[in-house]
């Protein structure tokens, strides 16, 4: 069997080697991510079968659990990496040509980290090092957003950096007052002994975890940084920050609410944010004219529909939250590397600028439109069947709220396919102005867009492809008594 | 009197963990920020590190002679503690390296002056 602590050393150690690489030859740089998530993805779907089969517990330094530091790889885990693997490689090779300021190799070095952090957090089985893995993920973004160093640029990332390290440091807090409770840090012996606590200290260390994983999530009202950072960062960045990183924070929420807390009194609070967030995040996108703040406008409603389906909380409604975080992924990397070409191209972030990109750019522009059905929930694409499992299972609850919260959030889509099918008519349906030179991407640009494009279209025609892994992830977050059982042995 | 010399370690990095926090919402200078940023830190630390304090106990180094597990202080949060150092040092210069940045775009360093990015 490969060894899962693999997924985490290879692109820290191939992050390192770079500067290394670049001692021999400058343009070695841009290869070697491609080439670590290239293991990375190998490596995860070498693991995917065995996992579901049976979880794997990787104690560090001989010491047996909960003595050590140890990585928990089960079906959630597993599933998140493997999507950001993906994810990554894809960004990775479209990063090979359209990153072009100095000095590359520090981008490159930073986009591995930035991966080796996300892939450890939802590895680790131990509360400290998540956080650490937390930290790593959040500071290689913050210098990430700032990599371009103009004035929006910096602006943002240093909005980024406030929000984020406070955000942190809340974490770090509810991290010490559950040491304080527990005497542990490994993630299962706390959620064995969690009843045996004194319920407001255990309601406060929470309320610091949830918020502080709030914040890098974006839920509603800690999102103000997101747009700004999301639409400042460079495209490439654009597409990493939202396909993973905020799904790094949602998988933090439901970590500390499903497998540590147990704390099903507040879930139909996390979905009524979750649906908070949706309607403010795709009203705000709505009245947007600057394409990347419309993007990011629509990641933090998407984000709100994520979390608003793990608050419905049955393996129905788990199961389409996490569908919707693979589709989200999927349609919103592809749609910030069309959009970012289309800028590119054109020069300009406003929507009006992009009239008439369909018939000078088809390739891209197709890619653009295929992602934003996707978002908005059309058949037969892959966001149909996660928007459709999300508005099942909130039905099958059969409770008077949340048919409520079902009907607000159909009306929050049909604002989302307003604005998406603004931006989709002016590219085909407009005269542009100032588009006659503009001409079609190529290269190592368009390669991800279309793998992403065919991964959209089959995923949605043939969902049983990931159904069972995210089954098996839907599982784990629902059965915490299994979680503690794989590591601590015993049930 | 006794309860607040038993908490007065908590009491002290809860202080600084507020202090932090008002300067970062109210101080208007990126600098000044940047600072609450760094109370917040220490006030964490000192946090973890009382959490492991058993008063009148000494640090777990077993090669010196005379230490016994009956009377050291727990050991994990110090580690912790210098680990969340590391990464509060990391912040800092990050961040102080983008306030660089900020203030050769704008000339300033008043927030409140900053307003590229409003919508």
């Amino acid at each position: 069997m490969v060894n899962p602590s693999l997924l985490i050393a290879v692109p820290l150690a191939f992050a390192f080697s770079i500067p290394l690489f670049g001692l021999v030859s400058k343009k070695i740089g841009k290869y070697i991510p491609v080439v670590a998530l290239l293991i990375n993805v190998g490596i995860s779907f070498i693991l995917i079968p065995q996992i579901l089969k049976k979880p794997a517990v990787v104690s560090i330094g001989g010491w047996s659990p909960p003595f050590c530091i140890n990585l928990v790889v089960g079906p959630l885990g597993v599933f998140l990496a493997t999507l950001i693997s993906s994810i990554g490689l894809l960004v990775a090779i479209y990063a090979i040509s359209y990153i072009k300021e100095e000095p590359t190799e520090k981008y490159h070095m930073l986009f591995l980290l930035l991966i080796t952090g996300a892939t450890g957090i939802v590895l680790t089985g131990d509360i400290f090092n998540l956080f650490v893995f937390f930290e790593i993920l959040c500071i290689s973004s913050y210098a990430l957003v700032a990599y371009n160093k103009d004035k929006e640029g910096t602006e943002a990332a240093m909005k980024y950096l406030i929000q984020g390290s406070v955000g942190s440091s809340f974490v770090l807090i509810g991290i010490a007052l559950l040491y304080g409770m527990f005497g542990t840090l490994n993630m299962a012996d706390i959620a064995s002994r969690v009843t045996s606590a004194d319920p407001t200290f255990l309601f406060i260390s929470l309320a610091f975890l949830i918020t502080g994983f709030g914040i890098e999530a974006a839920i509603f009202p800690l999102n103000a940084w997101l747009p700004d950072a999301h639409s400042s960062a460079p495209s490439s960045i654009s597409a990493i920050l939202s396909g993973i990183a905020i799904k790094t924070g949602i998988y933090g929420v439901a970590r500390m609410i499903y497998t540590i807390f147990n704390a099903d009194g507040i879930l139909t609070f996390i979905a009524f944010l979750g649906l908070l967030t949706l309607l403010i995040g795709e009203m705000s996108a709505f009245r947007q004219n600057d394409i990347k703040r419309l993007l990011a406008y629509s990641s933090i409603g998407q984000i709100g529909l994520i979390v608003f389906a793990l608050g419905i909380a049955t393996s129905l409604g788990v199961f389409a939250g996490l569908f919707q975080i693979v589709s989200h992924a999927l349609a919103k990397a592809l749609l910030f590397m069309a959009a970012g070409y289309m800028i590119y191209r054109v020069g300009s972030k406003s929507i009006d600028s992009l009239s008439g990109l369909g018939r000078k750019m088809p390739l891209t522009s197709f890619a653009f439109t295929i992602g934003s059905f996707s978002l908005i929930g059309l058949p037969p694409f892959a966001g149909f069947i996660s928007k459709f499992s999300i508005v099942y299972a909130a039905i099958q609850v059969k409770k008077p709220i949340f048919l409520v919260f079902v009907v607000i959030a159909l009306i929050a889509t049909v604002i989302e396919a307003g604005y998406f099918f603004k931006v989709v008519q002016n590219l085909y349906f407009k005269e542009g102005k100032n588009v006659d030179n503009v001409t079609e991407t190529s290269g190592y640009i368009i390669v991800p867009m279309i793998i992403l494009v065919i991964s959209i279209i089959v995923i949605g025609i043939h969902p049983q492809f990931i159904t069972g892994l995210l089954k098996g992830a839907a599982g784990e977050l629902l059965g915490r008594t299994g979680y503690i059982g794989w590591v601590l042995g015993g049930s | 009197m006794s309860g607040i010399y038993n908490w007065m370690y908590y009491i002290a990095s809860g202080g600084l963990i507020l202090i932090g926090l008002y300067i970062v919402l109210v101080k208007t200078n990126l600098i000044k920020i940047v600072i609450g940023l760094n109370f917040i830190d220490t006030g964490i630390n000192i946090l973890l590190i009382c959490i492991g304090y058993v008063r009148g106990r000494t640090a777990p180094i077993f090669s010196r002679p005379g230490i016994s597990p009956a009377n050291v202080v727990d050991p994990v949060p110090q580690a912790l503690v210098l680990t969340a150092i590391v990464i509060g040092v990391a912040v800092l210069a990050l961040a102080l390296s983008i306030v660089i940045k900020v203030y050769q775009h704008n000339k300033t360093l008043n927030v409140t002056k900053i307003k590229g990015l409003k919508w």
